[in-house]
């Protein structure tokens, strides 16, 4: 936990020399993380498959758009992003209180194809197809709204959401989500409130996701409704997968994989010049990792960093258990 | 007499939706694996017909070479990637087919670019009519095609020995190996199917509505499709897909205009946009939540 937020200040100091690309790759992570750690908790560590985080981020988008074109501060907007995605979230969750795994996973489908039309029919919250504008709002007073003041916005938002994430999993309300994950009968048997726990996972879900919904909305200054089709589900989904399933690291790993990513093969296209294959490919590459991963990692990247590091660290282990052998008989 | 016109459109295309929940429902009952690929290889299969007619082949031959090429795709899909997936979890697994179906927009994005294509004539132009109905032989075309190939689908399935045994592995897959079964050979040979039938009902709805990356789409919305269906029936994607092309023909044409009638009489909104997208998800939501069978499923083809 220090580490970590050793990191987010030394990022945040060293934001200055980044100079504007660097500072949207930083938020643009950032962020992204921040909303792959909302769905992890809900998949990760709840078990509740969901495909409908797009739709669920641009909720959190066009709430903190309204509230901030009606002249609220940046971080009202925000929080107020999130308690009308948390509730929105919670409706999604309700049929998982009937339905399990599959079933439930293909109702959010049918939830994100509804709210992605919604966003389409409520004109006068959404602007429908035209997409909502967002003018910048200034953030508890200060005007942040550059590119490097939103990094910094977004990590700290970040970093405080972890710590709150961590603690939550720590408690009583976390464990029973893990329990559920692991088995709902169990968590019956225990005299756990099931419904009561999931709608839980729903809500806290929902509010992170709002927020980093909010973000994106304040970065990008405008809220459209095909920037959250199923393919940006997709997107999270993969994060928490290639990143790894109910791990706190894991949702930051992935983030930045499924960002980096195609920025990267988009930016080596560039330079070689075919900037209209380019997509096709990054496209390419992404699905192939994606089946790579599932093949032969399932847990994601960073059990898969465990794992290296333990075989790195396994000749030193040796070396040292064996002079331990040879001074314990020099003794003798 | 509009009523029945709309009906009958829309059963041709409730028809072509029907193959295509058959290839998911075939592929989950077998293995348990949900295939979110299927609009993907409906996709590759329209796009093989199209690159095999402009090669010069007759729009026949070439429906038939690019369902062989999509059987193809289908087994090397399937041994590729879900083969070493056997013990990964549920969520691996729906991920890694949609990371086939990037792959497939991917490729097909590469090779024929992102814009609507004019898809090659499958069938004669001109229509009949029947009873003060206009119907185009594209449409009674794909109408007929999906119905034969259907119910030949369905009767090998019940009659013929590979029909049998594909059942008994999609049944009780320990009892399958126990008996004798190769069941990971009937998974490829189910895969394989699926795929082919994705390929020939890409092919027609490409036919009826034009071919573009679009035609994926296809594959989510035999999802509600499945679920009315009841998930783990046959027939009951057959019926299931009819009622949906019916229902969202009858709410293009007729309750639209009606509810945006009422709508620009009280509120700001001039247009519902594309309702009948959405109306098989609003139909998928209240179906899990009254009768998560669905209509021919039975109670324990709840998989948990």
């Amino acid at each position: 936990m220090l580490i970590l937020i050793c990191v987010a200040v030394a990022t945040i100091v060293v934001l200055p020399a980044l100079g504007r690309y660097g500072a949207y790759i930083v938020y643009a992570v950032t962020i992204a993380a921040i909303g792959a750690l909302a769905l992890n908790l809900l998949i990760g560590y709840c078990g509740q498959i969901s495909f409908c985080h797009g739709a669920l981020l641009g909720v959190g988008a066009y709430a903190a758009g309204n509230f901030g074109n009606a002249g609220q501060d940046m971080s009202i907007s925000l929080l107020a992003a999130g308690v009308v995605t948390a509730l929105v979230s919670v409706l999604v969750g309700l049929p998982a209180l009937r339905l399990r795994g599959l079933y439930f996973a293909i109702a959010t489908l049918a939830a994100q194809f509804i709210l992605e039309f919604l966003f389409r029919l409520l004109e006068p919250l959404t602007h429908g197809v035209a997409g909502l504008m967002i003018k910048p709002a200034p953030f508890l007073g200060m005007d942040l709204s550059n590119d490097r003041g939103y990094a910094a916005i977004s990590i700290v938002i970040l970093v405080a959401s972890l710590i709150g994430v961590s603690r939550l999993l720590r408690t009583d309300l976390g464990r029973r989500f893990i329990l559920i994950r692991d088995s709902e009968m169990v968590a019956r048997g225990m005299g756990v409130n099931v419904a009561l726990t999931k709608l839980w996972a729903f809500a806290i879900s929902g509010f992170l996701t709002g927020i980093a919904g909010g973000l994106l909305g304040f970065t990008t200054r405008i809220a459209a409704p095909e920037a959250f089709e199923i393919a940006l589900s997709v997107d999270y989904v993969a994060m928490i997968i290639v990143g790894g399933l109910g791990s706190l690291p894991g949702a930051l790993i992935g983030a930045g994989f499924v960002v980096l990513l195609p920025e990267a093969v988009q930016r080596f296209g560039e330079s070689l010049g075919a900037a209209t294959q380019t997509s096709a490919i990054r496209e390419m590459v992404f699905g192939l990792l994606i089946i790579v991963f599932m093949i032969y990692e399932p847990r994601g990247l960073y059990a898969l960093g465990g794992r290296l590091a333990r075989r790195l660290r396994a000749p030193f282990r040796r070396a040292g258990a064996a002079s331990q052998l040879a001074k314990s008989e020099g003794v003798n | 007499m509009f009523i029945l016109q709309l009906i009958v459109a829309g059963l041709a295309v409730g028809s072509v939706y029907a193959i295509i929940a058959l290839g998911i429902v075939l592929i989950y009952k077998c293995s348990g694996v949900v295939n979110f690929a299927q609009g993907g290889y409906a996709m590759l299969g329209a796009f093989f017909t199209y690159a095999l007619t402009t090669a010069g082949l007759p729009s026949a031959a070439a429906l038939v070479v690019s369902l062989l090429l999509m059987g193809v795709v289908g087994a090397l899909t399937q041994t590729l990637i879900l083969r070493p997936m056997l013990k990964a979890p549920v969520v691996a697994v729906m991920m890694a087919t949609l990371g086939i179906l990037i792959i497939f927009r991917a490729i097909c994005l590469l090779i024929w670019g992102p814009d609507q294509i004019g898809f090659p004539k499958l069938f004669p132009d001109g229509s009949i009519e029947v009873g003060g109905i206009f119907m185009t032989y594209n449409y009674v075309a794909a109408f007929l095609l999906s119905a034969v190939l259907c119910g030949a689908f369905l009767a090998f399935y019940r009659y013929t020995p590979l029909g049998l045994m594909q059942r008994c592995t999609a049944d009780n897959t320990r009892a399958a190996l126990a008996v004798g079964i190769h069941v990971s050979n009937q998974v490829t040979i189910a895969w394989t199917a699926s795929a082919m039938l994705a390929g020939l009902g890409g092919s027609l709805l490409a036919s009826l509505n034009g071919l573009s990356l679009g035609l994926s789409n296809i594959g989510l919305v035999a999802f509600p499709v499945i679920v009315l269906g009841g998930m783990t029936s046959l027939p009951g994607a057959v019926v299931a897909g009819l009622i949906l092309g019916v229902l969202q023909a009858v709410t293009d044409g007729l309750l639209t205009p009606a509810i945006e009638r009422v709508l620009r009489d009280y509120t700001e909104i001039y247009s519902v946009g594309a309702l009948q997208q959405v109306i098989p998800y609003a139909l998928l939501v209240v179906v899990l939540l009254v009768r998560p069978q669905g209509i021919f499923g039975s109670k324990e083809s709840e998989r948990v």
